[in-house]
């Protein structure tokens, strides 16, 4: 096993969340990065994970080429089950299969609470974003959140300006006061800049891991709030050389997640 | 009957339309034919969609929206959607938003004509705390009776006219629809009025061989339109892919306010119906996006035909 030397930090979130994933767990999944992500896991360490879409889809295998989002037509002649979001969201989810819930998210804040919606007053913002779909199903409902994103500090508010999907809310214990299910809720933030996880009691994000490439002050600017760092705080593992071709040469072989993205590659950073 | 007719006959100006499709299915030839007639003041509700409200919210058919996500998905914004509940253009519109499954446990309610379902999905979000038209009527975060626990009531919403493209229909609107079906099946049996458009009209005879796949029984459906390529830039599973390189164009010809008056212009007034629509995007493109063939084993509904003896009542 060799480590990369020549990854982006792109390539890096997605293998860092991989690794959140164990063999045998029920995923239910959302759109853009977890949907490369939990791909490479089951290609990977991972190959009896079973695969939820909202829409409806419930993946045992890889399919033929990488979905573009969960409702890609790609998904309906691999799946082992096509129905509807009852099944999924329904029975699934509602019903507390899944381990793990996977988000993309816009903006994230101190609790995990997720703005997919609006920037500015809810009732004329300043920008207007496509809305909830099923997130907020998962954020209400599943056991494990994580959630990923590019790392831009624009992107981390202390407060995001609409709860879409509702993490910890105001921490301590207002998320089971609002009426959401003990033992549900964030679990992980994971981003180009490390992996940051919830105090077990305030409920709040800390930084947990950073990448090797990174230090704990570069992963600090990148919040509006002053964020904690756990007293035993790591540095992740790089990926191997092996993980690298396997993510771009099989899961991606035409770049259409990878081809464009904006981070640089770590040998430049 | 054609798609003109339908829509003149049964869509009426002030409706709630129920648009149906989650992702595939979305009946875009439909919606063309609703902005080429202008109709006005409209509710839109389409669960997760994609350019559908886009295109009537900019064309000025709706007054209101009930949906949990619109967006193109490449991923780009739905500029008609932002201008308007950015800056009012053409109208305000109001909106009302619930996620996928409460939206979609709202239209089964609606289907069955419950008084309201129950479930622990969206308290604490601001979804939930926000309201517009539906006012109080949105939601209610109630104890529950049975164990104490807090939990969302979601009433049921009701439409007056649903919308969607199928797979294949018989004449009488046996619709038959398969692949990813989102919110579809609970939706378009909320609807008192219901327009069925099918990429293919059938024999009842090819309905009977396969029943299981039918999302709603003739009797509740009004018409019936054969319209091929009714879903496009959409799918529609066993027929046809996503035109990407059609969303793409949407994205940069409809950003500005001038550019989305021309689209309309061009691909939707500018055209009579679906078919010249069709003939527009070019017999070499819609070859690209034919789907290649993946049918099952046929499924066996046979049963012994023979009188059994023991049951004579």
């Amino acid at each position: 096993m060799k480590y990369s030397t020549d990854y982006s930090s792109i390539e890096m979130m997605i293998i860092a969340g991989a690794r959140e994933i164990e063999n045998g767990q029920i995923l239910i999944v959302g759109t853009q990065w977890p949907i490369i992500t939990t791909l490479f896991a089951k290609r990977t360490h991972a190959p009896d994970i079973t695969i939820c879409y909202e829409g409806g889809v419930v993946l045992e295998s890889i399919p033929d080429r990488i979905p573009l989002f969960t409702g890609d037509p790609c998904i309906a002649s691999n799946s082992v089950l096509l129905n509807d979001s009852l099944d999924t969201l329904g029975m699934i989810l509602h019903a507390g299969y899944p381990d793990i819930a996977f988000l993309p998210g816009a903006n994230v804040d101190r609790y995990g609470n997720i703005n997919t919606t609006c920037f500015g007053d809810y009732s004329r913002p300043k920008f207007r974003l496509g809305g909830s779909g099923g997130a907020c199903d998962f954020g209400s409902l599943a056991k494990r959140v994580i959630t990923m994103l590019e790392h831009e500090r624009q992107r981390f508010p202390e407060r995001v300006d609409f709860i879409t999907t509702p993490g910890y809310l105001n921490g301590l214990n207002s998320r089971e006061e609002a009426g959401l299910r003990p033992g549900t809720g964030p679990g992980a933030v994971i981003t180009t800049l490390g992996i940051f996880r919830f105090h077990e009691d305030t409920r709040e994000m800390y930084v947990d891991t950073y990448y090797p490439w990174g230090s704990i002050e570069e992963v600090k600017k990148g919040f509006q709030w002053d964020i904690k760092v756990s007293k035993d705080v790591k540095v992740a593992d790089p990926p191997t050389e092996e993980e690298i071709r396997i993510l771009r040469d099989e899961i991606d072989p035409f770049g259409m997640y990878l081809k464009n993205n904006k981070a640089k590659p770590i040998s430049t950073l | 009957m054609t798609m003109d007719k339908a829509i003149k006959e049964f869509v009426r100006d002030g409706d709630v339309v129920y648009l149906g499709g989650f992702i595939q299915h979305e009946p875009y030839a439909a919606i063309h034919e609703i902005i080429r007639q202008r109709k006005k003041g409209l509710t839109g509700s389409s669960c997760a969609g994609m350019i559908a409200l886009d295109q009537l919210i900019g064309a000025g058919c709706l007054d209101r929206v009930i949906t949990t996500y619109t967006w193109n998905p490449l991923p780009k914004p739905a500029h008609a959607f932002r201008r308007c509940l950015e800056k009012g253009i053409p109208h305000d519109v109001k909106i009302e938003e619930y996620s996928i499954l409460a939206l979609t446990l709202s239209y089964f309610a609606g289907a069955l004509d419950l008084p309201f379902v129950g479930t622990k999905t969206l308290m604490g979000s601001d979804l939930a705390k926000n309201s517009s038209f539906l006012g109080e009527n949105k939601l209610k975060v109630i104890e529950s009776p049975f164990n104490g626990e807090k939990v969302c009531l979601i009433p049921p919403i009701k439409h007056d006219i649903g919308i969607m493209q199928v797979q294949r229909a018989d004449s009488i609107g046996n619709a038959q629809a398969w692949g990813v079906m989102g919110d579809s099946k609970y939706g378009i049996n909320s609807c008192s009025t219901v327009i069925i458009c099918a990429e293919e009209i059938v024999d009842t005879e090819v309905i009977k061989r396969d029943p299981g796949r039918t999302i709603i029984p003739g009797f509740k459906v009004s018409a019936v339109v054969e319209e091929p390529w009714g879903s496009h830039p959409s799918y529609v599973t066993g027929c046809y892919d996503m035109d990407w390189k059609y969303f793409s164009f949407y994205d940069k010809a409809t950003e500005s306010l001038d550019g989305f008056e021309n689209y309309l212009k061009e691909w939707v007034y500018g055209v009579k119906d679906r078919s010249e629509y069709i003939k527009k995007i070019g017999k070499k493109n819609l070859d690209a996006l034919k789907a290649k063939p993946w049918s099952g084993n046929p499924v066996d509904y046979g049963y012994c035909a023979q009188y059994q003896e023991d049951y004579v009542l």
